[in-house]
């Protein structure tokens, strides 16, 4: 893991490095196993297709957790104990579908000497669609 | 303690604080779930996700949530590392809760507390729940 980064190393408009994944019902039923989510959206097929969203879909938590990846990547311990996410959810991502986690540093600011990042933050699957949209700012931990 | 209806959730519950330990076998069993990052591990730090998913699973376990329940949007502030072994306690209350067509929403802050009571995360989950 990334443990601090430089101020120096960031600049507006730079890419963070992408997270993509492969989604299965098999890893999200592991998901549920691991997280103690057992709602029959995620789970349960047969409930799933007479719902409006017609199957099973991964837990929202799950594609937070490739984003929170992504972040943990790029700001190391500055996003572990720093960092502030806010989204929403677009669209659900589904079993089969590759979900593609990519974002970009919009600024850097500083509050009272301490600088921090804001970042836009988004999910796409295979076809383009955005699952998952929103921001991140992360306080960047000083370097000794 | 039973669960409270979906229905007597009102805005101002707050639901009952509940302790869980961040064991080393459950966030083992988290990182394989979402599939790497392994790197937690070996530094000994909880992934900041793991201590979200678990405080909300945590809370939905007061409540019953309708089936067909679907997250609508999620806000976390992450404030301290939390190591591996350590039992954080979490707490929240129903902030919102309004009907927009077939759907009510409802809005949980969440908060989870180490074991020196220091926040090390916050949060405020809008849930979109079917009528």
């Amino acid at each position: 893991m990334n443990q601090k980064r430089k101020l120096s190393d960031i600049h507006p408009g730079d890419s963070l490095p992408s997270v993509v994944k492969h989604i299965t019902q098999e890893e999200i039923n592991l998901y549920a196993e691991a997280s103690g989510d057992f709602n029959p959206i995620h789970i349960d097929e047969s409930f799933a297709a007479q719902t409006p969203l017609g199957g099973t879909i991964a837990h929202g938590m799950l594609i937070l957790a490739y984003m929170s990846e992504m972040m943990t990547k790029a700001f190391g311990e500055s996003w572990l104990s720093g960092g502030k996410l806010s989204v929403r959810f677009k669209a659900p991502a589904r079993p089969k579908d590759t979900i593609t986690t990519s974002g970009k540093i919009d600024s850097v600011e500083h509050k009272e000497g301490v600088p921090y990042v804001n970042c836009s933050l988004e999910s796409r699957n295979q076809k383009g669609e955005t699952v998952i949209t929103g921001g991140a700012v992360v306080k960047l931990q000083p370097i000794p | 303690m039973s669960p409270i209806s979906f229905e007597e959730l009102a805005v101002g519950y707050e639901f009952p604080a509940t302790s869980y330990e961040l064991s080393q076998p459950l966030i083992a069993q988290y990182l394989e779930a979402v599939g790497g990052q392994q790197y937690f591990l070996t530094s000994g730090v909880v992934p900041p996700l793991a201590i979200a998913a678990y405080a909300m699973t945590a809370l939905s376990q007061s409540f019953s949530v309708p089936p067909g329940s679907i997250h609508a949007s999620q806000e976390f502030e992450f404030l301290k590392l939390v190591p591996i072994g350590s039992t954080v306690s979490c707490g929240g209350k129903i902030v919102q809760k309004v009907q927009r067509g077939r759907l009510h929403l409802v809005v949980l802050e969440i908060n989870a507390l180490n074991q020196d009571e220091e926040k090390v995360l916050s949060g405020k989950a809008t849930i979109a729940v079917p009528i």
